[in-house]
C-alpha cells in the first residue's frame, strides 16, 4: 500500500513538473517577438576601423539571426553626409561595414560619436537605434631586460579632444594564434589597465613555435568594450623557436611517402594477400575451363 | 565426340527415374522457369528506365559543366554520391551472407533465396563502382589511379578489393547457373529462340556428369570460403575510408564491426524486399514460404540488435565525454539541423523494424517486407549522415569563406544521378530475373527429391 501512495505521488509530481514546464513554453511562445540589434565597433591596430552589425530575433527563451535584413547606419545623425552603409545580414543575422574615409572631419570633430542604426519593415521606418563610443587607441611594447620579458599594453582615450589614460579596461595580452584566438602572454586570461592605462604582463612562456624565423605576433586587445568596443594592436617579434621543416622521414619508407617509398611490410601484406586471392580465383577460373573441357570428353 | 553416351546424373535422371518425382520435377521447372513481363513488370521497368536516362542527363551536365552542378563544394567534397557508394557496398553483402555463410553452415532453408541475394550483390558492386566513377571530377582519369595509385593509400584498396568482390560475385553468380543452362536450354519452346543462344553461349558446355558436379561443388565451397574475408575486407576498407581520417565522427576504432553489422542489416532487409516482391511479381509462394519470412524476419532482428549495440558504442561514448571537436558534431545529430534525419535512421531502420519483427505475426511476409522497406530506407539515410555532417564540423573553424560552403543539401543533378544509380541497381536486378531463374531449379528439384525420399524410407 505505502508502495503504491509513493508511485502515485510521484506520478504526480512528475506530471505538474511536465504540466509546468509546458505551461512555461507556452508562456514563451505567447511572448511577442523582440528585435534586438547590436553593434560592435571595431579599431584594429588604430588604423583600421569597421562596425559589426548583429541582428536577432528574441521570442521567449529562444534567440534567432535576422537575415537578409536591410539596414542602414550613420554617424552622430541621420543625415545625407552622416551615411556610413547601406547593409545586409548574412545567414548567421551579421554583417560588416568598414567607416568610409568621407567621414573622416566629422570623426575628428569629436571625442565620443553616435552610430545610429535604422531599418524599414514594410515601408515603415522603424524606431533608430544607437550606440556610443569613445575615440580610444590602444599601444603595446615590449622590453627584455636581463632576460626579464616584459609586454605592456597602453589603452588611451579621448576627452575634450585630448588624449588621456583609460584605467580599468580589461583586456587580453597574448600571442595570437593561427585561428585568431589569444594565448595569454601570462598567467591570468586577462589583465586590467591601471589610472596610467597600463598593463603589463611578465612574458615567461619558454620555447613557443614561431614562423620560420621564430617570430611570434603578440597583441593586445581589448573586447566588447562599454565605451571603447573593440580594440587590438599586434607587434611582431622574435621570441619565439625558429620552425625548422621535420626532414627526418623524408626519402624513408613511410606510409605518408609517394609510391616508390612504401614501406615493405605494407608492400608484403597488400602483395600477398591479393596473390592469395586472385590465385584462387584465376585457379576457379580453370576449373570453369576444366568443366568445359570435361563434356568434350568421352566417357570412361 | 557422342554426348549422348555421357553419363547424366543430374536433372535428366531425377526427371526419368522415379515418375512421382518426373511429375515434381516437371512442376517446379514450370514454375521457376523465367517468365515475360506482364504488364505491371513493362510498367516496373519502363519507371526505371525512365529514371535512369534522367540519372544519365544530369550525369551529362555534370561531365560538360564539371562538379559545379553539384553543390559539393570546398567543405562538403564527399556528398550524396559517398554516401550511396557506401549504402551500395553494405548493401553488396548479403551474397556473403546468404550464400557463402548460410552455405558453409549447411542451412537449407535459404537454397531458394541464395540467387536473389548474389544478384542483389553482382547489382550493388556495379553500381558502387559506378557511383565512385561518378564522384570524380575528371572520370577520364581512372586509369591514373592504377597506374599512380599509392598503395599505403585506403582509397586504393577499396578499389582492389571492390574488383575482387565482384569477381567473386560473379562466380558465385556463375558457377550455381550452370546446372540450371541444362534445364533452360531444354525448355528452348518456353524461353524463346533469342535467351537460347545466350544460354547455350554461357552454359552450354555443362553436361551433369559426376566430373562436372564434382568440379562444381568443389569451386562453390572454396568461393564460399573466399568470399567471407573478401567480403569483411570490402566493408572494412570502406569504414577505413572514414576512420582513418581525423574528423569528428570518423575517428573511431570501431568503425569496420560497425559497418559491417550495418552493411548485414541492410541486406538483409534487402533480401526480405526482394523475397516479397519476387515471390508476389513470378506467384513464387510455394518456394518462398512464410517460413521464409520467419526465419529472414529472426535474423533481421539479430542483425538489428547488432548494429544498434554498435549505434550505442558510436554515439553514446563520445556523447558521454563530449570532447571539443566532437560536440559540435554530435549535437548537431542528436538535438540539431540533423536531428530529425539521425532519429529517423534510429527508429524507422532499426528500432521499428525490430518491433514489428519480434512479433510471430510481424514475421508474416507483408509485415515483414514493410520492415524490410524500413531497414533499407533508413539504411540510406544512416550512410548520408555517417558521410556529410562530418565534412560540416572540421576540426579548424570556417573563416572566410562563402555562405553556401558551410550548409551541403544535394544539388536535383546529385539526386537525379543517385536515383538513377539505384533504378539501375533495380533494373539489373529485375533484368537477371527476367532472362535467369531466380530460383535456383536444379538445387530445388535435389532437395525436393532427397525430401520425398526421406518420406519414403519413413513409409
Amino acid at each position: 500500500m505505502k508502495r503504491k501512495i509513493n508511485l502515485k505521488n510521484i506520478l504526480l509530481v512528475f506530471i505538474s513538473l511536465v504540466v509546468l514546464n509546458q505551461t512555461g513554453y507556452a508562456q514563451d511562445e505567447k511572448e511577442e517577438p523582440q528585435q534586438i540589434v547590436r553593434l560592435h565597433y571595431y579599431n584594429v591596430n588604430n588604423n583600421l576601423q569597421y562596425l559589426v552589425l548583429e541582428s536577432l530575433l528574441k521570442t521567449g527563451r529562444k534567440i534567432e539571426p535576422v537575415k537578409k535584413k536591410a539596414y542602414r547606419i550613420y554617424l552622430d545623425s541621420v543625415a545625407r553626409s552622416n551615411f556610413i552603409a547601406g547593409v545586409l545580414t548574412n545567414e548567421e543575422g551579421k554583417v560588416k561595414a568598414v567607416i568610409p574615409p568621407e567621414l573622416k572631419s566629422i570623426w575628428d570633430e569629436k571625442s565620443e560619436h553616435t552610430f545610429i542604426v535604422t531599418s524599414e519593415v514594410a515601408g515603415e521606418e522603424e524606431t533608430p537605434t544607437e550606440f556610443n563610443i569613445i575615440k580610444s587607441k590602444i599601444a603595446i611594447d615590449t622590453s627584455n631586460v636581463d632576460g626579464v620579458r616584459n609586454v605592456t599594453a597602453t589603452v588611451m582615450k579621448q576627452e575634450n579632444n585630448e588624449w588621456v589614460p583609460a584605467g580599468d579596461v580589461e583586456l587580453k595580452i597574448g600571442i595570437r594564434r593561427m585561428d585568431n584566438t589569444i594565448l595569454s602572454a601570462g598567467e591570468e586570461p586577462t589583465y586590467t589597465t591601471d589610472s596610467d592605462g597600463v598593463a603589463t604582463v611578465e612574458f615567461n612562456k619558454i620555447n613557443m613555435p614561431g614562423d620560420s624565423h621564430g617570430n611570434l605576433i603578440f597583441t593586445a586587445s581589448v573586447s566588447d568594450n562599454d565605451e571603447l568596443g573593440n580594440l587590438s594592436v599586434d607587434k611582431t617579434l622574435s621570441w619565439g623557436v625558429p620552425l625548422k621543416d621535420d626532414n627526418s622521414t623524408f626519402g624513408q619508407r613511410t606510409l605518408w611517402s609517394t609510391r616508390f617509398k612504401t614501406p615493405y611490410w605494407l608492400l608484403i601484406l597488400a602483395y600477398s594477400i591479393s596473390i592469395g586471392v586472385w590465385s584462387t580465383l584465376i585457379y576457379l577460373v580453370f576449373q570453369l575451363v576444366k568443366i568445359k573441357r570435361l563434356s568434350i570428353q568421352r566417357p570412361g | 565426340m557422342n554426348t549422348e553416351n555421357l553419363k547424366i546424373s543430374t536433372v535428366e535422371n531425377l526427371i526419368t527415374t522415379p515418375p512421382k518425382s518426373k511429375a515434381k520435377s516437371d512442376e517446379i521447372i514450370r514454375d521457376l522457369l523465367p517468365q515475360k513481363f506482364g504488364r505491371q513488370g513493362m510498367i516496373w521497368v519502363a519507371v526505371l528506365t525512365a529514371i535512369c536516362c534522367v540519372g544519365a542527363f544530369a550525369y551529362y551536365r555534370q561531365l560538360k559543366h564539371g562538379l559545379v552542378v553539384t553543390n559539393m563544394r570546398d567543405y562538403v567534397s564527399w556528398g550524396i554520391y559517398i554516401s550511396n557508394f557506401v549504402f551500395f557496398v553494405a548493401i553488396s553483402l548479403v551474397g556473403s551472407l546468404i550464400t557463402a555463410i548460410f552455405r558453409l553452415s549447411n542451412v537449407k532453408w535459404s537454397t531458394p533465396l541464395t540467387r536473389i541475394a548474389e544478384i542483389i550483390a553482382v547489382s550493388a558492386i556495379v553500381f558502387a563502382s559506378l557511383i565512385i566513377i561518378v564522384d570524380m571530377g575528371r572520370p577520364e582519369r581512372l586509369l591514373n589511379l592504377f597506374l599512380h595509385g599509392r598503395i599505403q593509400s585506403p582509397i586504393l584498396w577499396d578499389v582492389i578489393v571492390i574488383g575482387t568482390y565482384f569477381f567473386i560475385s560473379v562466380l558465385l553468380l556463375y558457377f550455381p547457373l550452370l546446372p540450371d543452362f541444362k534445364i533452360l536450354i531444354r525448355f528452348k519452346e518456353k524461353t524463346g529462340k533469342k535467351l537460347n543462344r545466350l544460354y547455350r553461349f554461357q552454359g552450354s558446355f555443362w553436361k551433369g556428369t559426376k566430373e562436372q558436379f564434382k568440379i562444381s561443388d568443389k569451386s562453390i565451397n572454396i568461393l564460399c570460403i573466399t568470399i567471407i574475408p573478401v567480403a569483411f575486407c570490402i566493408h572494412t576498407v570502406t569504414s577505413w575510408l572514414f576512420a582513418t581520417t581525423y574528423r569528428p565522427g570518423w575517428d573511431s576504432t570501431n568503425f569496420g564491426a560497425y559497418f559491417i553489422s550495418g552493411a548485414f542489416l541492410v541486406g538483409a532487409g534487402g533480401v526480405v524486399v526482394a523475397m516479397y516482391m519476387f515471390r508476389r511479381a513470378y506467384r513464387l509462394e510455394k518456394y518462398i514460404t512464410d517460413m521464409h519470412f520467419e526465419k529472414m524476419g529472426r535474423m533481421v532482428v539479430l542483425l538489428a540488435f547488432l548494429y544498434l549495440y554498435f549505434n550505442i558504442n558510436e554515439y553514446l561514448i563520445p556523447a558521454f565525454k563530449m570532447k571539443k571537436m566532437e560536440a559540435h558534431h554530435l549535437t548537431e545529430l542528436f538535438a540539431g539541423e540533423y536531428a530529425p534525419l539521425f532519429w529517423f535512421t534510429i527508429f524507422i531502420g532499426m528500432i521499428l523494424p525490430v518491433i514489428i519483427l519480434l512479433f510471430k505475426k510481424g514475421r508474416k511476409p507483408k509485415p515483414a517486407f514493410i520492415a524490410g522497406v524500413m531497414v533499407v530506407v533508413g539504411a540510406w539515410f544512416k550512410r548520408y549522415l555517417i558521410v556529410t555532417p562530418t565534412l560540416l564540423n572540421p576540426l579548424l573553424p570556417m573563416q572566410n569563406v562563402p555562405e553556401n560552403f558551410k550548409h551541403y543539401f544535394p544539388s536535383w543533378e546529385e539526386w537525379a544521378i543517385a536515383m538513377g544509380s539505384l533504378s539501375g541497381a533495380l533494373l539489373l536486378i529485375t533484368l537477371f530475373a527476367r532472362i535467369y531463374p531466380i530460383i535456383p531449379i536444379h538445387e530445388t528439384i535435389e532437395e525436393q527429391n532427397k525430401t520425398d525420399e526421406k518420406i519414403s524410407l519413413v513409409e
